[in-house]
């Protein structure tokens, strides 16, 4: 399969801001690319990388085997982008700024115009007097009015209805069935996980992970939300396979990692008013990675090691060295509380 | 490409060229309009201006009579109106297509298509160009056509001769204000610089005349290669003092194109 963006040790500096460091990975022709990280985390930096808006540090980026950088402009006749808050001029209206964007690409002026009617947006309103929801609409449209086979696209839901972002979904399937390739920076998880066929994680500058949504959402863990009649003792719940995710008072959840019927035999012993298990919401699973306290799988967090998680998918076009950028998790790291939560101690 | 980034660049420039072309063309019509008022008095003018101290004098260009038409106009246009408005022009122009529309994040839109940054940034600079003609055209026109119309006895010919040194001078503070918007990516610090620069200019031409110890400083000023009078009263084109402001704008827009490929274009 063709690499369409490839990054190579890439690393940006802000004089002595990280920006992002060592980041590797590749996206093949027809790939829809989740990439996922709290803000700050480096996801814009790594775009603007890619889009040779800035300059690396060290290391490198290529689009279609073009260097992003020296070669931007060339590199550009192959992309569309969309940036997660595009400054368009307020006076004009959004038909003329679509408009000019599609003349730069090089499409037919107008061509805009059946993405803009799906999205019903107003192309003769001046951008000043839209909301900031329709002003993300052109940004959509402007995305998916023509037809470079990589799209690259930075929070593009930001600001949409819920319709708007089913549309927007729609267009991202079309677009992948028509074979382009999609790079998307995301805080919308379910987007995510609907859209996409694997996922980077980043966090504080580093690629943390890079899996396929389905192995995030590993079926080894079940998600256990408990409503109890009474405080549990004490390290009720230290059983092997089990962590408390959360506490508070007596609802508790629970992570379970294999069998449960160890964890059943305890909730025998106790007065369960309540129970759900469920495959965890792909949300709780990078909610680990995004927090600094933590950081580290599930397995780490039960005192496993974090190599009996299965390794992400390198064979999918992640590097084996994908997680070599993840920092091993402390002892600290392990047991680290939020401050908000009843301490794991008083439950187990 | 160039042309549709081209269009929207003078659909952009057209409100603030305007107005500032009917600030320049109304002041220096007005001032033509006052010039057979100001012969007509000279010397009571003369009388009121021996009360003056040399330096205002100097300061705004007032060396000779002003019944004189190069003076004339240097004192009321050539020193000061037209500084004015090729400094506003050139600074909001100048520092708009980099450093405002990074601030706004436009500039991310027509650079992440296969448009090329020399070629963005020279469009800007062409505009810039075009701007600064146009309102040189407008300030000269008002000089020309209304000293026309109150019998002031002014040489068109020799009004238009100031237009190319008008412009170059315009062009050469635009050059400066791009340069340094590329250097900051900040229009606020771009056009402080540009207008303290250009103030600073002004005040060390002045100073140059009045201590003939540091005469030499005003070959650091464009002002001191902006001499309207002798061009006026000379009819003779100051190709030299052109020269140096077409090297400024040339020098400071080149360095500005070179520095804006290299440029980190940060979110």
């Amino acid at each position: 399969m063709t690499k369409v963006i490839e990054a190579v040790g890439l690393t940006k500096w802000y004089g002595k801001r990280r920006g992002i460091l060592e980041v590797d990975f590749h996206v093949v022709e027809g790939e829809v690319f989740g990439f996922l990280g709290p803000n700050g985390a480096g996801k814009t930096t790594t775009i603007r990388l890619l889009l040779g808006l800035l300059q690396p540090t060290s290391g490198s980026s290529n689009l279609f085997g073009i260097d992003s950088w020296t070669h931007a402009s060339e590199a550009h006749r192959k992309v569309s982008y969309l940036g997660s808050d595009p400054g368009y001029l307020g006076d004009l209206s959004a038909g003329a700024q679509l408009d000019y964007l599609a003349t730069l690409r090089g499409l037919q002026k107008g061509s805009w115009r059946p993405i803009a009617e799906r999205l019903e947006l107003d192309p003769s309103v001046a951008v000043k007097k839209l909301s900031r929801g329709n002003r993300q609409k052109i940004g959509v449209v402007q995305a998916f009015m023509g037809h470079e086979p990589l799209v690259i696209l930075d929070e593009p839901t930001s600001g949409l209805d819920p319709l708007m972002q089913r549309i927007f979904l729609a267009l991202l399937a079309e677009a992948r069935a028509g074979g382009r390739t999609i790079f998307l920076s995301s805080h919308n998880l379910p987007e995510v996980e609907r859209s996409c066929d694997r996922v980077g994680i980043i966090r504080e500058g580093r690629l943390i992970e890079i899996s396929t949504v389905q192995a995030l959402l590993s079926e080894h863990w079940r998600s256990v939300n408990l409503v109890l009649g009474e405080m549990p003792p004490p390290g009720t719940f230290d059983i092997p396979g089990v962590e408390v995710a959360s506490a508070s008072a007596r609802d508790v959840h629970l992570m379970v990692q294999g069998d449960v019927n160890p964890l059943l035999g305890v909730l025998a012993g106790l007065v369960v008013r309540d129970i759900s298990i469920t495959t965890p919401e792909v949300e709780d699973i990078f909610l680990r990675y995004y927090d600094g306290s933590q950081g580290a799988p599930f397995g780490a967090h039960l005192g496993g090691s974090t190599s009996e998680r299965p390794e992400p998918t390198a064979t999918a076009g992640a590097k084996p060295t994908a997680r070599a950028g993840a920092e091993p998790a402390t002892e600290t790291e392990l047991t680290a509380e939020a401050p908000d939560r009843v301490p794991e101690e008083a439950v187990r | 490409m160039t042309l549709a980034t081209f269009r929207l660049e003078l659909r952009r420039d057209r409100m603030l060229t305007f107005w500032l072309g009917v600030i320049a063309f109304a002041y220096a019509g007005t001032m033509a309009a006052f010039f057979p008022l100001m012969k007509d008095n000279l010397s009571l003018i003369d009388e009121y201006m021996e009360i003056l101290p040399r330096e205002f004098l100097v300061a705004f260009g007032m060396t000779g009579s002003l019944a004189d038409p190069g003076v004339f106009f240097t004192t009321y246009v050539g020193s000061y109106v037209w500084p004015i408005v090729a400094a506003l022009a050139g600074i909001l122009l100048a520092t708009r297509p980099v450093a405002a529309d990074s601030d706004r994040g436009f500039l991310d839109l027509p650079l992440s298509t296969p448009m090329s940054r020399t070629r963005y940034l020279s469009v800007s600079i062409v505009g810039q160009v075009l701007v600064m003609v146009v309102l040189a055209v407008a300030m000269m026109i008002g000089v020309v056509v209304v000293g026309a119309l109150v019998d002031a006895g002014l040489d068109g010919g020799r009004m238009l001769l100031v237009t190319p040194s008008a412009v170059v001078f315009g062009c050469a503070i635009a050059g400066i204000a791009t340069l340094l918007s590329v250097v900051t990516l900040s229009r606020g610090i771009a056009g402080g610089l540009t207008a303290g620069i250009v103030i600073g200019m002004y005040l060390l031409n002045v100073v140059a005349q009045l201590q003939t110890d540091l005469e030499w400083v005003a070959q650091l000023s464009l002002f001191h290669y902006f001499d309207t009078t002798a061009i006026i009263d000379d009819g003779a084109m100051p190709w030299a003092d052109i020269a140096v402001h077409a090297i400024v704008a040339a020098v400071t827009w080149a360095l500005a194109l070179v520095l804006f490929r290299r440029r980190d274009l940060a979110a």
